[in-house]
Order: C-alpha cells, then structure tokens, then sequence
C-alpha cells in the first residue's frame, strides 16, 4: 500500500490504542547510479528504499518503532511496539511533538530534472573519454561515475502538523588513477548539482591533477610547524568535530561546552555559522526533522560561543528556545541534532598570503581516517595526512604517510588566518560542511 | 519469504534481455537495540528491514536493482528495470529452481526476540553499572545492547533457491573518565552469531563494563604519545584491525579485479613477512563475522590468504571472479538489500606463531605497545592505511612502561606486512564493523601479539 494508505491504518490503530500524542514520519528514496570500467558501462544501480517511524508518549515517555513493510498488519505492529518500547524507558526527560500551523521560512525550491538512463550513459561514457584523455600517464582503474537521486520526507503528527519535503540532485565522479611506471597514485573528485550543469571537464581535471601531484612525493619531516588546512581539509576535521556544539552531547558530559555560552572558545576573528538556506547547498530546509522551523545563526561569533544546536528536548532542559535542529539519522532514528550548512565564516586574505604568512611548514589536503583518528569527547585527533610542503611561502613538495595531531578545543584558539573564500566540498546533504583555508599555529606533525 | 514459483517468474523476466545470470536477493530483519546513557534507558530502536534487490550480468556487465515493494507485481517490476537497463536481446537461459538446505553450523540456543525487553535491560545494566561504578573518575557512561535477526533468501539462474538466518548479538559500552579537567574514552564492544545465550558463557557482560572504564581511566592519566618512526608491539584480538586494513582490503576481488590493489598479480609470490599466515575463515561457529552462505549463496569457506608469507588466494565474489577468471570464495556480503553486493572479509586473522609474548616485549629497546586499537581505514589501491590506538603504552629496554595517548599508526600495507618480525601465540578474535561499498557489515578481526619493526606512530 502507499504511505497515505498505510497512515490511515497507522491513525486507526492508534486511536484504538488510546494513544493520544504520536508522530508518523517517512522518507524514501530513489536512485540510479552508473560506473564505468575500461570505456565501458560496467555497472549500473537502481535503489528504491525508505520506511517510516512512528514515535508516541506513553507515560511521558517517547517510543520507537519503524518498518520498511508498508502493510496493514505492520501498521498496527509498529503503533502496539512503540507504546511497548516508551514502557521501558527510564530517562525523565520532558518530550515534545511540534504543534501544527507555525510560520516557516520558504525554502528556494532546487528540485531539478532527472535525466533519463541514456543521458546518464553517455555522460559517464563523456567523463570516461576525458578522462583517458587528460593525461597519458592515466591508466587502467580509473573509473567514472554519474547517478541521480531523490528524496523525500514527510512528517504528520496528532497536534496538526503536516509537512513534507522532496528534492533531487546529480552528480559526476572521476576517480584517477596514474602511474609513472614505479608509482601509482589516486585520487578522485565529485561534483553536485543540477545535472545539466555538472562541470566533468573541471572535476577530471582536478583528479588527474591531484593524482599526478602525489606521485612524486616524501612524508613530511617530525616536527611542529604552522600548519595550513585546505577547505577540504578542515571541512573533514569540522565534519567529526561539529558534535561539540551538540548540547545533547553537552549534557550528556560528551562535550566541554556546557554552560559556556559567552565565553571565548576561539580566536578572536573565528565565526562559526550554521545556515539551513546557505545558497551552495542543493538542499535548504524549512523544518527540522521535529518539525520546527529552522534558523541561520552564529554558533562562534569572533571567538565568542554564541550557542550551541538544540532541538525541543534539550532546549526545555536548558531553559531555551529551539534552534531548529533536530535530525534523524535515516527514518528509523530517534530525534537528534546535526547541524545544517555549518561553516567557518571567511577571513580577509587570499590562499597565497595565507601561505606566505605560513612562511615554513605544511599545507594538508586531505585527512584520513577520521572515523578513528578523531576523539570527538576529548577533542585529540591524530590523523593520516597528505598535502605540500610550504618552504618560504609558497607549496613545494608533494608530502604523505604522515599525521598531524593535536586538539580541536586548542586548534579553534590557534587559528591565526583565514582565507577569504568558503568552500563547500559536497555542497548536498542536510548537512554539509564548509571552510576556508586556515591557519593553525604549532601542530605536531609525524612522519620520517 | 517469496515463494519458487515467484521466484521463478522474476528470474524469467530479469534475464528477458539476454542476461546469462540473474539474481534475487531478498531480505527480512528485525534489528533490536537498547541504549542506555545518563544512567537511564534511554532509548530503544525497533526497526524491520524488508525488500529485495536483483541483480543481472551479461559478461563484464552487471545491472542491480532494489525495491521495498516484495508483491509479485513489484518484484516483476524491479526485475523489468534490470532487464531494461541491460539492453536489448531475448531470454536465452531457462530457469529451474531447486531448494537446497545448507545446514546452520551457527546453533541458537536463545532467539533474542522471544526474550523479553526487561531481561535484556537487566543484562545491559550489568555492564553499564560495572563501568559507572568502578570509579568516581568515570564521568559519563553508554551502553548498548544489539540484536539483529537476518533473514535472506537467494534465488539465481543457476537454479539455486535457499534461505539463511542470521542472529547476532552485542553489548558494547563506552565509557569517559576525567581527571585534571580532560575527558578519555574507552570502549569494549564483543558480539557474537549468537542469541542471548552469549551471556551465559561467552560474554561476561560486567567485564565489559570494567574492560571500558579501566581503559578510560588509564587514558585519562596518560600524557602524549612521542612522535616517530619505531617498533610497535600490536596486542592480540582486536589488534587484527591492522592486517584486516593494511592487507586484507587489498585482497578482495573488488579492488583486485580492477588492478586497484597493491597485491595484484601476486599470487605465489612473497608479500609478507615469513612469520605471516592470515587467514579469511568464514565458517567459525557462532563467531561474529561467520555466515552459513553468503550474500550470492555460495558456502562459507575457510581459506588461507597468506602462508608463511605467500599470497595463495584472494577473496572473490561471482561478478569480480568474472573479470578475474576465479570462482566465488564464499566472500560475497552486502549489507542490505539496497546495497550492490562485492567481496568482503568475513573473520580474518593472523595465525598463532612461535615467538613468545615476553621476547616480544623483550626485544623492543624503545617502541610502543599498542594495546588495544581502534579503528581505522586504506585505500587498497595504494596500501596507505592509518589505525587509532585506543590504549597504547611506551616500550623502553623491553619493559612496558608508562601510558600514552592519541598515538596514530599510519604507513603502507605492503611494508608493514614485510616488517610483522615477530608472531606471538595468544590468538584471539575481536568484533568489528566494516564498511565499504556493499555497506556496513559485521567482521571479526584478530591475531595473537605481533611486532612491528617499524612503523610511522603519529603522536605529539
């Protein structure tokens, strides 16, 4: 059955239950994804998934339940194993559904339109032909990848509350594989956006150039040095470490920022904002996924922790408005907090100044290993990197096998530049990350 | 879960456009979970998975196809796309299916969802309060209790029908100790293909509790890691991360059949260290990461990777082994429907050696002793690799001395497995989740304590 079918058992049986506080929220998605292999299309994917959860307080407590099965018999099941899950909580916080009828924001509609299986072949075929083609040291394994995707989500509860939201994006995906006969090296590029406007000769480009430039490379000598990340690079840092502005984590004793708002917490010229309508992100929401509606704010303002990221739950627990950031982790979750487009704010200065005012010392392109590298309680991370050397001013060196560690808390007060453009390096997602270039002052660096 | 004739017809429809294989793969979970943080249950996941995904080739092509919708109807319509996207032609294969019954070498004594919530509640206590309460430095504490009941049905061309059913259960707690204003973590997760029946004998759930907080604690005290290059000493069970990372990815045909592993073209030849037999053993009894079948319904098989240093094989599923020339080793996994299934690990380890845990320790004049390891992650291509070390401590003139945090191992796999010099004797397995292009499934790790020669440690 379709989900508006599927609800209306879900409302009976609610009703039937005495179940007088619940919510009924879906997402689904479609997606087409091709590969390809040696010239040729060697794979091609079509996923269709999505469920829908249904949540309901029973003793002032929240219960879960989800199914992926849209029948009349699961219906009544998630609605009677909800109620008997909220019976089993313990925790004694007050829980909240959103009332219906409150003003939102529009969000710029960005739903583009899909191209069919053809189109997508021929431009995987293109990519793959530009590709070769880019630089004869390219050889086989490089592959290409272009895909469509769809989403969308819609949230109903018993106080009014109906909304949903839909949204489609494409992408295009070169990964580069070159050799010079001793080395081999990888690297690849995605980029987002409406499928006609998807830039293949420019992500080729940047992946065979990337892959090149680490061909010939050393590991970075042991020592502290200034260090400068990419936009890339500190957007992955930032990605692991944005769940210190979560007050959930907060007050849970998984942050240190509890109760620090108004204080300093970074250099003085740090701003940290979170924007759900950032305009680079193919996706710009109205509502979170509680249903309240979102909000741009400054979480750092010069330096200063302006907030931290609420949704109902923990806002009531710290006596404070919502920020409008709920979130689910897929439809089965329960309600957390993620950011939307959380980005440093830019500085002043270009890429090469930044780099002269580094003088000596490295410039890190990419992180690895953040999963395990990055403590986001004590902030420690230690992290596989690779990148340039800087040697008076200017990158020199190709350098990798090497990490960088230090501490996020200490990291966000060492900043010492910043550069005067934002980048968004996957600029789709209902979270995204961006950053300038930044200086940091004195990181460790391991390598031979 | 779909009948045979079902089955049938959709295999008919899937291979309508010339394929020479078809596939169906369809899934049934009920995956259960209890949190616990703040001392109180705080929230319990209850969620079904259902639907199937299909899958066809032609040659060196392969189309996949996934749906929620298991009718007939929608299944015939997912198996048309397939179809579609392969091309145009005619059936030219018929399809014929046949059950076969493949065993369970994984015996459950207690299926976790006929066990009520409140008992699973009073076990998971057991470890969360173990770990609350061996300290008054152990600030905040989380726990959860898992258990996934998997059931998949696969049904090809070839005229296989058969079903498996897959248990698995795991407490995992994480603990934070303070001390002098710095929070560390620590985290012991053991799982198992067992019911709850793991508790009884296999899993003392208060000792994972201790295991956590004991970890936190020592960390929490623990100054910087040095930065270097050095010998390390891995310790045994979850330490296997390293070779699973630095080696094991690069064996699986899903890298290999593209030329983008490091190990291509190395069959019978040495690329490791003589002391290094590895191991990919699918058909361990109830061990976390052991199947009956795997996703394509090929057996589980146990298969020697590395002996004393040769590669002997890789690990190949249909599609990849097409490109290859190699039959299926039993390694094909995906996590769900949804995700296009490739070569995976199951419980991959290295082999118990002859050296002794003291002469390991012994030989290092100044290194480190990695404890216990978290995770990590490589790119197969080129064998770079990076791992965390959870617990690590310095080496100095063989003894083991003070504790050391946020220590990082980075280096390439096939230097590091050249540079495994010594192979210890305490072999034990760890609990793992690994993730990849098929998603995110479940994996055992191990080995017994290993030295490193060297190896880049990344520290401050």
């Amino acid at each position: 059955m379709d989900f508006n079918e599927f609800k209306k058992c879900v409302i009976n049986a609610a009703q039937s239950l005495g179940l007088k506080e619940y919510e009924l929220y879906y997402s689904a998605s479609e997606s087409t994804d091709i590969g390809t292999f040696k010239h040729e299309i060697n794979e091609f994917s079509s996923a269709e998934d999505g469920g829908v959860c249904f949540r309901c307080i029973v003793g002032g407590k929240m219960g879960y339940a989800s199914t992926e099965e849209l029948s009349a018999a699961e219906a009544e099941s998630i609605v009677k194993r909800a109620a008997e899950n909220a019976k089993a909580l313990e925790n004694d916080d007050t829980q909240f559904l959103v009332e219906g009828g409150q003003e939102y924001r529009k969000a710029e509609d960005k739903g583009y339109p899909l191209p069919d299986t053809p189109e997508l072949i021929a431009t995987a075929l293109k990519g793959d032909k530009a590709l070769y083609d880019a630089d004869p040291l390219v050889i086989d394994g490089s592959q290409c990848g272009t895909g469509v995707s769809s989403f969308k989500v819609a949230i109903a509860n018993s106080k009014g509350l109906d909304l949903s939201y839909e949204s489609s994006t494409a992408y295009f995906m070169a990964a580069a594989v070159v050799s010079d006969g001793k080395e081999m090296s990888d690297e690849f590029k995605v980029v987002h956006g409406p499928f006609d406007k998807l830039d293949i000769d420019g992500a080729v480009k940047e992946a065979v150039e990337k892959a090149k430039a680490m061909l010939d490379y050393d590991s970075a000598p042991t020592g502290n040095y200034p260090v400068v990340f990419s936009p890339e690079a500190m957007t992955s840092m930032l990605g692991v470490f944005s769940g210190i502005f979560n007050s959930e984590n907060a007050q849970k004793g998984l942050s240190r920022l509890l109760g620090r708002e108004g204080e300093k917490i970074a250099a003085d010229f740090v701003s940290i904002i979170d924007d759900p309508f950032y305009p680079e992100n193919g996706i710009n929401l109205s509502f979170d996924d509680e249903g309240s509606p979102t909000c741009t704010k400054a979480v750092v303002e010069n330096g200063v922790l302006k907030t931290l990221l609420y949704n109902l739950k923990t806002a009531n627990k710290a006596g404070v408005k919502t920020t409008g950031n709920a979130s689910k982790a897929g439809y089965s979750a329960s309600v957390g907090i993620r950011p939307f487009t959380f980005y440093i704010a830019p500085g002043n200065i270009s890429e090469e100044e930044l780099l002269k005012k580094a003088e000596n010392g490295v410039y890190i392109t990419s992180l690895g290993g953040l999963h395990a590298g990055a403590n986001s309680v004590s902030g420690d991370f230690s992290l596989q990197s690779s990148g340039f050397m800087i040697e008076n001013g200017v990158k020199t060196k190709a350098v990798k096998s090497f990490t960088v560690s230090g501490n996020f808390y200490e990291l966000l007060k060492n900043i010492s530049a910043l550069s005067d453009t934002v980048k968004l390096p996957r600029p789709y997602g209902k979270t995204a990350f961006g950053s300038p270039s930044v200086l940091v002052e004195g990181l460790s660096v391991a390598g031979k | 879960m779909i009948t045979r004739e079902v089955c049938e017809r959709v295999l008919r429809k899937a291979i309508s456009t010339g394929a020479d294989y078809a596939e169906i793969f369809a899934e049934h979970s009920v995956n259960h979970s209890i949190n616990m943080i703040a001392d109180k249950v705080d929230n319990i996941s209850d969620s079904v998975i259902a639907g199937a995904g299909i899958r066809v080739f032609k040659g060196l092509r392969s189309v996949a196809a996934s749906t929620t919708d298991t009718s007939e109807a929608g299944l015939l319509r997912c198996a048309e796309k397939a179809a579609d996207a392969l091309g145009q032609g005619s059936a030219e294969i018929s399809i014929n299916l046949t059950e076969r019954l493949f065993g369970d070498i994984h015996p459950i004594k207690t299926v976790p969802s006929s066990v009520p919530v409140a008992e699973k509640i009073r076990i998971l206590k057991d470890g969360y309060f173990a770990a609350r309460e061996y300290s008054p430095e152990i600030k905040q504490v989380s726990g959860t209790l898992l258990d996934i009941d998997h059931n998949i049905l696969i049904a090809n061309s070839e005229g296989l029908y058969a079903e498996d059913r897959q248990i698995r259960t795991r407490i995992s707690v994480n603990a934070v100790a303070e001390k002098n204003g710095e929070s560390q973590t620590g985290f012991y997760g053991p799982g198992r293909r067992m019911g709850m029946e793991m508790f009884e004998h296999e899993v003392d759930a208060k000792a994972v509790g201790v295991r956590a907080a004991q970890q936190a604690i020592t960390m929490a005290g623990a100054g910087y890691c040095p930065a270097g290059v050095m010998p390390v000493a891995i310790g045994n069970g979850f330490g296997g991360v390293i070779f699973h990372e630095a080696c094991g990815h690069s064996l699986e045909a899903s890298s290999v059949a593209y030329g983008l592993s490091q190990f291509c073209g190395k069959l019978g030849t040495q690329i490791a260290n003589p002391k290094v037999t590895a191991i990919d053993d699918g058909t361990i009894p109830n061990a976390w990461g052991s199947i009956n079948i795997d996703d394509e319904g090929t057996p589980a098989q146990r298969k020697v990777l590395i002996e004393k240093g040769i590669l002997k094989t890789y690990m190949v599923d249909k599609f990849n082994g097409r490109r290859m020339g190699l039959p299926s080793t039993g390694s094909a996994r995906r996590q769900s429907y949804s995700y296009v299934t490739t070569s995976r690990m199951t419980n991959t380890f290295i082999a118990e050696g002859e050296d002794s845990n003291d002469d390991i320790i012994a030989s290092m004049e100044y290194g480190l002793f990695a404890k216990e390891m978290g995770g990590g992650s490589v790119n197969p291509a080129t064998g770079e690799f990076n791992f965390a070390v959870n617990e690590g401590y310095m080496v100095r003139n063989g003894k083991i001395c003070e504790p050391v945090r946020g220590a990082s191992l980075v280096g390439k796999g096939s230097d590091v497995i050249m540079n495994i010099d010594m192979v210890g004797k305490n072999l034990d397995l760890g609990t793992g989740m690994c993730g990849a292009s098929s998603g995110s499934i479940p994996t055992t790790v191990g080995q017994p304590l290993i030295r490193v020669s060297k190896i880049t440690v990344g520290g401050r």
